[in-house]
């Protein structure tokens, strides 16, 4: 997941993603809407007092912000009232017939094959996914289903509840100066480097360009040693979905000596899990185990865990 | 008997210089650089201030609370510190109200973003609901497309309309040291740029930079002991547009209108060309013309004429957000700028309006008015 | 100083999973009961602030851009305000110095999280910084217990007192209409419930919820206009670096700074006399008790001894908790704001079958992130 460039000619970051499930409600008009869908039939909303009807449908008319609870039936065509092309991808406004405000969707066409005032018809996807892409995109010409105008329909039975969603997200994390020389020196002779604060000469790790406490800046490099001492810790059994570290383990809070600041990190060694609790102790010394000289890569992870220090 | 503060000046700014990508430094060291530099020259130290707030975007970031691991770079450390999760120059609204409210005196706002770090269309197309909008395939660049199709159309506009004030922009830009620029297009190179959202082409949407802003706010028996040349706020004023793209006014910023009515009234505006500098957002040059109309600095489709060497205002002297858009640093960014040139020994003018804006497609406007 | 006071506040059934509204139309829910609790409509507030926890909570970046049209607030100003776990009180503090400082007379504060869309702890973890610590996450629930455990410990936080707030939550739940859960749980149940981060356990944990709750702040011209405002007397949320150097995760400074300022506002020189009703956002159960001491409800050290007395059972001296706090629901971003409409409605007579007799002074705690960003209110019937 991580990497590690330390060429000079090569950006320094660290790449990680998120990748995030969801199961996503729609609610009221919207469940409507995209259970409409898979019948092929298109729901708007109508305002009474603000005379509108808008597609999709709304639970709250955007003008008033009145609740909206009378669903319409549109037709299948409507008119291109505005689009741009970005990335290939036609995205129009386009206004249905008996809609008084517009629908954004795709038109599948060439980006020079679409004008304004063109008369588009809805198209849709072959299999339905609870998704408005059911609804494929828009397609020039003549609509050949859907109502002739637009017609109140009661709320149906059936809803949308609930779509599963993810959201992927890839990030390159910078590592800067203080970051840089701290994993570098990690990488390339295993020692924990802390920067050392010009105001109470207290040493932050990880390395950092000014000192929360002092709001002074940081002067110069100081290694910390790889012992320490048991601030916090806890155990840890519970699962969850994007868990990198398989359970049981223990969490822990060291302070290492040589700095004034918090590393997390895992304690192990020759004990039971299950005696955790009863064998380690606030306060205790650690000291760290360091994974064989050929599978360290210049991160935390070079550290395979703390064991405690018997004294 | 608490002092009752009327009014609240900016009075010292800093940021750092606007980069396409700052890859060697973290947004601590930005963030840390613009903080430690606001306060040079002021007299006031970190001790001082009375409260931090900050603007940043954990989808920016990747980093959840982001604001919270860039406590220490910004000072917050046993301080009052909230963040305000949209650009920074409703930051400055807070802060200001904050001092207004008393008894704090002197508050630091900090706006900062990387874009360079992450992907900008997944920040702006998860802005979008995820049922109507955003599977469809909004972003910005699909919103900014869409805006200038319209306003060209309800003024019946070329697109080449757009071409000058995107070389303005450039040329600006390229002639302001807080801004990189490699080589700044002219009207020609604008013109024959490759569409990115037709009608728009490269240079006539905004470019996504790195950056960090900080601004110092006072009160008003504070200010004047910081700086001889304090710049004071004399009217703030927001709105927020629906978020349905379909559900807004084709072919103008009513909400952009909405914020600067509100602003001008709490400053006594009346007349908006008094105002005779302007520092404005935008996503691209059709929305900068939208908004300078927006704030009734040219009738609606002028908004091109206010570029020209005659123009009764100075529009985005610094270039702008067209060439340098840091997201969430945007607005405050112009209010920095902005402050820069009231205060300036050959400045021009005594006041100046100021522009911020969020969400996709320009949904959200912030607007201040200042005076020296 | 102008006073600002709470004119109305409502908050939605909450619930493990609600799938018959959006997330927007949940925070609609709280805010549509906050105007009826007010009497007031859409067009007697000037400004909205929305109050959520993490974006990633909930797969939609900026959600008040989302939610301005199912309030009804189109062309108004609206911001969200963001600060972990404590976003609504955080939320709340901008809404009154809005008003203070003249920028608006009436607003409206949302706050809310629909909990069962995203998956919790993966979004919380991401808190830790990408480089340093985060592969040991479990959201900060890791880290919550690691530092009960030194306060245990240190200062006798056990956790058989722990399970004591745990049992008390659970029962006055049972009193909140709006809660989730609804279960009485005993000493020997909590301490026999399944280890999550040892040593807190499953019945130290608060559920998730899909929940919303609305607070209208109103200005002294607009409050008085009401029957029954509940005045703010101090406000106050404080940070503190998440690694700062020597930082106490045994007392939190930055409560202690928070608190000491919002009695100096409130003239509050002993709490646990002058204070009829307490509200704190508890996590997990070891926190209840750390905020007592933080509070200065009892000494450091006598956090286990004030839960053992009864003192903050809801018939005690100093009930904390009546609405049975985050164990009855927790919809993160909004389980700040809801300690605040709690207190709120404790000094307007308006908590129903927890209401505690006679209440006038409230006292709410809130806070997020890594135990680093702490707030703390107190409101009353009167104005001073
Ligand atoms: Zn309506
Ligand atoms: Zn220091």
């Amino acid at each position: 997941m991580s990497q590690l460039f330390t060429s000079p000619d090569v950006p320094q970051v660290l790449t990680t993603t998120l990748s995030i499930p969801y199961t996503l409600t729609p609610g009221g008009a919207a469940g409507q809407f995209l259970a409409g869908l898979a019948e092929r039939r298109i729901l708007g909303s109508r305002c009474e007092p603000c005379a509108r009807t808008v597609v999709p449908a709304q639970d709250v008319c955007g003008r008033c912000g009145e609740q909206t609870p009378d669903l319409v039936e549109l037709p299948h065509g409507g008119t291109v009232t505005s689009w741009t092309a970005h990335q290939g991808r036609v995205v129009a406004k386009i206004r249905l017939d008996g809609a008084d405000a517009d629908l954004l969707h795709v038109v599948a066409a060439e980006p020079g094959a679409v004008e304004v005032g063109d008369r588009v018809a809805a198209d849709w996807a072959a299999e339905p996914t609870g998704w408005i892409t059911d609804l494929a995109a828009f397609t020039p010409g003549r609509a050949r289903s859907g109502p002739a105008e637009a017609t109140p329909v009661a709320r149906a039975e059936t809803s949308v509840e609930m779509v599963p969603y993810r959201l992927d997200l890839t990030y390159h994390h910078a590592y800067g100066p203080y970051y840089g020389r701290m994993f570098d020196e990690l990488g390339s002779f295993s020692r924990l480097m802390g920067s050392r604060c010009s105001s109470c000469h207290r040493v932050l790790l990880p390395a950092r360009a000014i000192c929360d406490v002092c709001f002074a800046r940081t002067d110069q490099f100081d290694e910390v040693s790889d012992t320490g001492v048991l601030q916090a810790f806890s155990v840890i059994h519970m699962e969850f979905v994007g868990q990198t570290r398989k359970p049981p383990y223990v969490y822990a809070e060291i302070v290492l000596d040589g700095s004034s600041t918090r590393l997390i990190h895992t304690v192990a060694g020759d004990f039971d899990l299950a005696d955790a609790a009863s064998t380690l102790s606030i306060g205790m010394k650690v000291k760290a185990v360091w994974k064989p000289e050929s599978e360290r890569v210049g991160t935390l992870e070079d550290i395979a865990y703390f064991e405690p220090v018997i004294p | 008997m608490q002092r009752r503060i009327s009014r609240v000046a900016i009075v010292s700014v800093a940021q750092t210089r606007l980069r396409p990508s700052w890859d060697r430094l973290q947004h601590v060291d930005l963030i840390g650089s613009a903080v430690t530099d606001v306060l040079k020259g002021t007299g006031v130290t970190m001790r001082d201030i009375d409260f931090v707030i900050d603007c940043g975007s954990d989808v920016l970031d990747g980093r959840s609370i982001s604001n919270c691991g860039f406590l220490g770079a910004m000072g917050g450390h046993h301080k009052e510190e909230s963040r305000v999760e949209e650009d920074g120059l409703w930051g400055a609204v807070y802060g200001v109200t904050k001092i207004l409210a008393g008894p704090a005196s002197i508050g630091l706002v900090v706006a900062y973003s990387k874009p360079s770090e992450s992907d900008v269309s997944a920040y702006y197309s998860t802005l979008a609901d995820p049922f109507y909008q955003r599977p469809v395939g909004l972003n910005h660049r699909v919103a900014s497309g869409l805006a200038a199709r319209e306003y060209l159309r309800a003024h019946g506009l070329d697109p080449e309309v757009l071409d000058a004030p995107a070389a303005a922009a450039w040329r600006n830009a390229a002639a302001n040291p807080y801004v990189e620029v490699a080589d700044a297009p002219d009207a020609a190179t604008v013109a024959s740029g490759g569409l990115v959202a037709d009608p728009l082409r490269e240079h006539h949407v905004s470019r996504n930079v790195d950056g960090a802003v900080a601004v110092l706010l006072a009160a008003e028996h504070i200010a004047e002991r910081i700086t001889p040349a304090p710049v004071w706020v004399t009217g703030m004023g927001s709105a927020m547009d629906s978020q349905m793209l379909t559900d807004r006014r084709p072919g103008e910023l009513e909400a952009a209108a909405a914020a600067a009515g509100t602003a001008y009234r709490r400053a006594g505006v009346t007349d908006p060309a008094s105002l005779a500098l302007a520092e404005v957002s935008a996503t691209s040059v059709a929305e900068e013309l939208m908004v300078l109309e927006a704030l009734g600095l040219a009738p609606r489709g002028h908004g091109a004429s206010l570029y020209g060497d005659d123009s009764p205002v100075a529009v985005n002297p610094s270039g702008g957000a067209i060439p340098a858009d840091p997201v969430m640093a945007t607005g405050l960014v112009r209010l920095a700028e902005a402050t820069r040139r009231l205060t300036a020994a050959n400045a021009t003018t005594s006041r100046a309006v100021v522009h911020g804006a969020g969400g996709i497609g320009m949904q959200n406007h912030c607007v201040f008015t200042l005076e020296v | 100083m102008s006073n600002v006071a709470v004119v109305g506040a409502g908050q939605t059934h909450h619930a493990r999973r609600r799938t018959d509204v959006s997330q927007v139309g949940l925070a609609r829910e709280a805010a549509v009961r906050a105007l009826q609790d007010a009497e007031l409509t859409m067009d007697d507030i000037d400004s909205v602030i929305v109050a959520t926890g993490p974006v990633l909570f909930a797969a939609v970046n900026q959600p008040e851009k989302w939610l301005v049209d199912a309030l009804g607030a189109r062309l108004k100003p609206v911001v969200r305000v963001t600060s972990g776990g404590g976003t609504g009180l955080a939320g709340a503090l901008a809404a009154v110095n809005q008003i203070k400082g003249g920028f608006a007379e009436r607003v409206l504060v949302v706050a809310y999280d629909k909990l069962s869309e995203g998956a919790l702890q993966y979004s919380i973890s991401t808190l830790y910084d990408p480089f340093w610590g985060r592969e040991f996450a479990v959201g900060i629930m890791g880290f919550s217990a690691a530092y009960w455990k030194a306060r245990m410990d240190l200062l006798g936080h056990t956790e058989e007192a722990a399970a004591l707030v745990s049992v008390k939550n659970h029962r006055n739940a049972l009193l909140n209409p709006y809660a989730h859960v609804r279960k009485e749980v005993t000493v020997e149940d909590v301490l026999a419930s399944r280890p999550l981060c040892w040593p807190i356990k499953l019945l130290d944990v608060p559920p998730i919820s899909d929940g919303a709750c609305a607070v209208i702040l109103a200005g002294e011209d607009a409050a008085k206009r009401s029957a029954d405002p509940a005045w703010i007397r101090g406000m106050a949320y404080y940070s503190e670096g998440e690694n700062a150097a020597d930082r106490s995760m045994i007392q939190s400074e930055p409560l202690r700074i928070a608190a000491e300022k919002v009695y100096r506002e409130a003239g509050i020189s002993n709490p646990r006399r002058q204070v009829d009703v307490v509200e704190v956002q508890e996590p997990y159960t070891c926190f209840e008790l750390s905020y007592y001491e933080g509070l200065g409800l009892c000494p450091p050290g006598g956090a286990a001894q004030l839960i053992e007395s009864g003192a903050t059972q809801i018939d005690g001296d100093i009930p904390v908790n009546p609405s049975g706090g985050c164990m009855g629901a927790n919809p993160i971003g909004a389980t700040a704001l809801i300690r605040l409409a709690e207190i709120a409605q404790q000094v307007r007579g308006r908590a129903g079958a927890y209401q505690i007799p006679d209440a006038k002074v409230g006292l709410m705690q809130a806070g997020g992130g890594w135990a680093n960003l702490r707030g703390v209110a107190v409101v009353s019937s009167t104005k001073n």
